[in-house]
């Protein structure tokens, strides 16, 4: 009696303090631009995702590539490398989250249909640009994205300059940019990794993510 | 009964409070961080604050390999920040921290063992990084692809590796307490049937016997036995001093003869002889934890050491990554202090409580073998995330 209360005890204990998830703090930094692509009739096909990667990561991702000129990588030399990234970010839903009219629509998205890599040979550093389709085109008054890692290894930040742009939107849409508290460095805010790896929080309210709010009255 | 209940129930919260001790200590250590910085900022919380500074001084490292280019002090910059760096990321994932911590809760460690093996950890690891970089990008040419893909290999070895530690901690710490409990039962329904000083009788004799019979019980055992009843086991001392000095037994199992010195009342005084160092079972127990938390490479130092290749400054690469190595040392092993300073205080208390005291050290033992199991199972099929190594 005591021996199976005991086991039992100790099992429940030990699971209780099996809580402390895995840490992780960013070894790639993106900065991006963004682009919103209108149909003529006012809906929105896709997202234009231009990222540009930090010069470590772009150094650790051009390793071992062959090419022609050196000190620059040419966009054919790239592309095995774009294909292999894209590829990847299937995985982790290209980080990318969308909220129509207020509502978390978690099957948005469709494959890529375009991407490619660009080297920027001054700064040494790699830009991936690649076309997230919606699988329906989004007629919405409202519509957030989103761009974040739940996980943090990726620390996504829109560029300083024309961040995001609206390509033929009509034109009473107007956009809003909300930033990570402190910009230079976004996860200095209290965030709990365990909540944010769990289902309900992906992608919502992370105070860490970039949205992007489109209001076309 | 319900006594009893109550005290099991106890235990059981003992036991929470104690890893949940092992957890915020650790953590609140690494918030005091090395240059007494201290304090930290409570609002943004520990854990954000930790990887604040981590992403600071990693992003620093970039930018002094750059600098270091064309301006020689960059270098001593370098160094220190790779430094800082270690310190601050062993808190983070893929430095077992937690894993060497439940091992030596597990085992019946010093000290003296889980800095070294801390250490050993920390520089196997630094080791890994170095040679996949050296062999993969600088000999081979690879391309980022196929050392991500190398890491994910490696890494897969060192989950199952952690996991099989495990296992095999759970089974034999696992045995222990089930024996600790049978104790404990036997002695409850005697002490019903029979007299108070008759059934303290027993319990001496019949805890004797299972000391002979299971001649690898654990060393606590025989201190708290000492200590309650001064000299009066001459059977159990000798016992104890063959063993813990005997050679060639293949058990794994603890034996208290050094660490908390002054607890053990036939005075091991004297400083560790080196085959005291390696423990029983020698060092091929502890290379097992070693080589099952050291093999992974830490994804920052193989990040940094490509970067200073693509630099032509690989061997300024190399060198930070054994810094940043001696910085995770120092967090894992003082982590690893304060896990069997803690479980020295168990002791102690244990030692006031025959029979359930024991059952309490058991009980600490067994968690922790389960803590290593599940770290690495749970990194294993991948429901913990520890660092990426991919093209993200």
């Amino acid at each position: 009696m005591i021996g199976r209360l005991s086991t039992v005890f100790a099992l429940l204990t030990c699971l209780g303090t099996l809580v402390g998830g895995a840490d992780a703090h960013p070894h790639v930094w993106v900065t991006m631009t963004e682009e919103l692509l209108y149909a003529p009739d006012g809906s929105v096909t896709g997202v234009r995702h231009a990222w540009t990667f930090d010069d470590m990561f772009s150094a650790f991702a051009t390793q071992g590539i062959e090419q022609k000129t050196k000190g620059t990588f040419a966009r054919e030399e790239l592309a095995p490398l774009a294909k292999v990234n894209v590829e990847s970010l299937k995985e982790y839903a290209y980080f990318t989250y969308a909220k129509v009219d207020g509502k978390r629509d978690k099957d948005a998205f469709g494959d890529p249909v375009d991407y490619w890599l660009t080297y920027d040979q001054k700064d040494a550093v790699l830009t991936l640009h690649f076309t997230l389709p919606f699988k329906k085109p989004v007629k919405a008054k409202a519509l957030d994205l989103e761009i974040y890692d739940p996980q943090f290894f990726v620390d996504f930040g829109l560029a300083e300059k024309d961040a995001v742009r609206l390509v033929s939107a009509p034109a009473q849409c107007t956009t809003a940019v909300e930033k990570p508290h402190d910009e230079s460095f976004p996860s200095s805010q209290r965030f709990d990794p365990n909540l944010m790896t769990s289902e309900a929080n992906v992608g919502m309210g992370a105070n860490y993510s970039n949205r992007i709010s489109v209001t076309c009255p | 009964m319900v006594r009893r209940l109550a005290l099991v129930a106890m235990i059981a919260v003992l036991m929470l409070i104690t890893s949940a001790l092992v957890i915020s200590l650790s953590e609140a250590w690494a918030q005091t961080g090395p240059f007494g910085v201290g304090g930290g900022q409570p609002a943004s919380g520990i854990a954000g604050w930790l990887l604040a500074k981590q992403a600071t001084f990693y992003r620093a490292l970039a930018g002094l390999i750059r600098a270091a280019k064309t301006n020689g002090s960059a270098y001593w910059g370098l160094m220190g920040i790779s430094f800082a760096y270690g310190i601050f990321h062993a808190a983070g994932p893929g430095h077992g921290k937690a894993v060497i911590s439940s091992y030596l809760l597990a085992n019946e460690e010093t000290w003296r063992r889980g800095i070294v093996l801390s250490f050993a950890s920390a520089l196997l690891q630094a080791v890994t990084a170095v040679a996949i970089v050296a062999i993969a990008a600088a000999l081979i040419g690879a391309t980022a692809k196929m050392m991500g893909d190398t890491v994910r290999v490696i890494e897969i070895v060192s989950y199952a590796l952690i996991t099989l530690v495990g296992l095999r901690l759970l089974w034999v710490k696992g045995r222990g307490f089930l024996r600790a409990v049978h104790d404990l039962s036997a002695k409850s329904a005697a002490s019903v049937a029979t007299a108070r000083a008759a059934s303290d009788r027993l319990r001496d004799t019949s805890e004797a016997a299972i000391h002979c019979r299971h001649d690898h019980q654990a060393g606590v055992e025989h201190s708290h036995h000492g200590n309650d009843h001064a000299r009066g086991h001459g059977h159990a001392h000798s016992h104890d001093h063959g063993h813990a000095h005997g050679q060639g037994h293949a058990h794994d199992h603890d034996h208290a003869h050094e660490g908390e010195g002054s607890a053990l009342p036939w005075g091991h005084a004297h400083g560790p002889e080196p085959e005291e160092l390696a423990g029983p079972g020698g060092w091929q127990r502890g290379l097992s934890a070693i080589v099952a938390v050291g093999l992974r490479p830490c994804s920052g130092a193989i990040l940094v050491l490509v970067f200073a290749l693509a630099q032509g400054l690989f061997w300024a690469g190399i060198a930070s990554t054994f810094v940043m190595g001696l910085g995770t040392a120092i967090t894992v092993a003082a982590i690893a202090t304060l896990a069997v300073a803690a479980k020295a205080v168990a002791k102690r208390f244990a030692a006031t409580r025959a029979g359930y005291g024991t059952l309490l050290l058991r009980g600490i033992e067994v968690c922790a073998a389960l803590v290593v199991t599940a770290f690495g199972a749970l990194l294993l099929t991948g429901f913990m995330a520890s660092e990426r190594m991919g093209m993200f």
